[in-house]
């Protein structure tokens, strides 16, 4: 393995030998990976190859049946409270954006520091408001998720998960939905993080964005980790042939 | 055959009274049959297992019996069961209830089916409990979504309060077919009963169709 530019941070989640099962179909078949503070760790590869299962393994939306994860040095809790105190530290995006249509953008960003973090409702919103700045969306506020652009429901998404101050944020295929033209904007706002120091698991079909702003690459396939390493090394020398394979497939050509 | 439409007009307290009870009932059995409802469906799907096949079994049952015969049973059979003389108009509030009751637990049981997974999902990565998300982002979207169906089942009951008529509830239906009796102006009364359902239905169902634009949740 080459050098980890940010290897020097403490890690933040550790994979270890981590076993899904869906019935007989098993999703993933023992996979390590170490994140640390203040990396990008980009999951690539092909579809139904056990990325996204792995994130949603992170934040215990999905069980486990084997090996371990480790957040923030301790062992990631089986029960609904400690559950939940690990969630409020991991920000999740969705790749359908899955925004509460009911609730307009400010109470949606709103929703987790007045319900989660019980704070009064004018401190929640100032907050809600400086998050949707942040994602360039403050003129949004007022305006419900369905007379939003996918893009910029995706952005009301990524400040609705800031809302929380997490340590850690896992990204489900964040642009996979989105017309093309708005998928920019949301990469914009994710390397704008990145730049802040943000720690982010981001799985992705976007082999620019995981090459540019991407610490760690690994590449699933079939439910295991085939090859890890720092975003050269995957698109510039590949050392499997899996690896080639699958970027050979996407017609990339480094 | 010469019509007189004067009868009409001479009972017409009679008439208002009956539209009284009509609305009186209609908007009795809404009262509890929304809140069972809730219970009921809430019952169905997070039910302890023994409970949820009891409301399961209760919704399957009036929601297959045809109105009329639960009415009749409640008339014949409520009393020995409960052996309280209940009156024709409580009787008929008990039929309708149990029947609205069942539908409503369907449609509100629909309601919170419909609710995307992803939603609930959404709700507790932000660190929700179960039932945080259940009462914040589910129950809302649901009720949102039902309350089209609930004004149609509305205007429905508004229509079928006419059938607790068979246990003698004062209501229009009731009314109407008593004056007919005793006046032999058959046509007319009919006439004048399908005139006043009407009128009475017609703004009803025009205040359903703007509930369905007004609340609908787009996504």
């Amino acid at each position: 393995m080459t050098e980890r530019t940010k290897a020097g941070g403490s890690t933040i989640i550790r994979y270890l030998d981590v076993v899904k099962r869906y019935g007989a179909f098993t999703a993933l078949r023992g996979v390590s990976l170490d994140v640390h503070a203040g990396e990008v760790v980009c999951l690539i590869g092909p579809s139904g190859s056990g990325k996204s299962t792995l994130l949603r393994c992170t934040n215990g939306l999905e069980t486990i049946d084997g090996g371990d994860i480790e957040f923030e040095g301790t062992r990631l809790a089986r029960d609904d409270r400690g559950l939940r105190a690990m969630r409020q530290r991991m920000g999740m995006v969705f790749q359908n954006f899955e925004l509460f249509p009911h609730l307009t953008a400010l109470q949606n960003v709103a929703e987790g520091p007045r319900t989660v973090l019980r704070m009064p409702l004018d401190e929640a919103e100032r907050r809600a408001l400086a998050m949707l700045d942040k994602v360039g969306l403050a003129d949004k506020a007022p305006n419900y998720p369905s007379a939003l652009s996918g893009g910029q429901q995706q952005r009301v998404a990524i400040a609705r998960a800031l809302a929380m101050q997490p340590d850690v944020m896992l990204f489900d295929e964040p642009t996979s939905a989105l017309d093309p033209e708005t998928i920019g904007e949301v990469l914009n706002v994710m390397k704008a993080l990145a730049e802040e120091g943000m720690t982010m698991v981001v799985v992705t079909h976007e082999m620019t964005f995981a090459r540019r702003v991407g610490d760690w690459i690994a590449v699933f396939d079939a439910g295991r980790i085939v090859e890890q390493g720092p975003p050269r090394q995957i698109f510039d020398a590949p050392t499997t042939e899996r690896t080639r394979d699958f970027l050979g497939h996407l017609g990339w050509t480094g | 055959m010469t019509l007189d439409w004067s009868v009409v007009w001479q009972h017409r307290d009679a008439l208002a009274q009956g539209t009284a009870t009509t609305f009186l009932l209609t908007v009795a059995t809404m009262a509890i049959a929304v809140p069972c409802g809730i219970v009921v469906a809430v019952l169905r799907l997070y039910g302890w297992s023994p409970l949820r096949s009891l409301a399961t079994a209760y919704v399957e049952l009036f929601r297959n019996l045809p109105l009329i015969l639960v009415v009749y049973w409640a008339f014949y059979v409520l009393p020995i069961l409960t052996g309280l003389g209940l009156s024709p108009l409580a009787t008929g509030l008990a039929a309708l209830s149990l029947n609205v009751t069942a539908y409503n637990a369907e449609t509100f049981r629909a309601g919170i089916n419909s609710i995307r997974r992803g939603q609930v999902e959404a709700a507790m990565a932000l660190g929700m409990t179960r039932l945080q998300a259940l009462r914040r982002v589910v129950v809302p979207q649901a009720l949102r979504r039902v309350l089209p169906v609930l004004a149609s089942t509305w205007v429905s009951l508004f229509k079928d309060t006419s059938l607790v008529s068979v246990i003698a509830v004062t209501e229009l239906a009731y009314v109407s077919m008593q004056i007919r009796a005793q006046t032999f102006r058959v046509l007319e009364m009919l006439t004048a009963m399908a005139a006043l359902y009407w009128l009475l239905g017609y703004p009803q169902a025009k205040i359903v169709d703007w509930i369905q634009r007004r609340w609908s949740v787009t996504e």
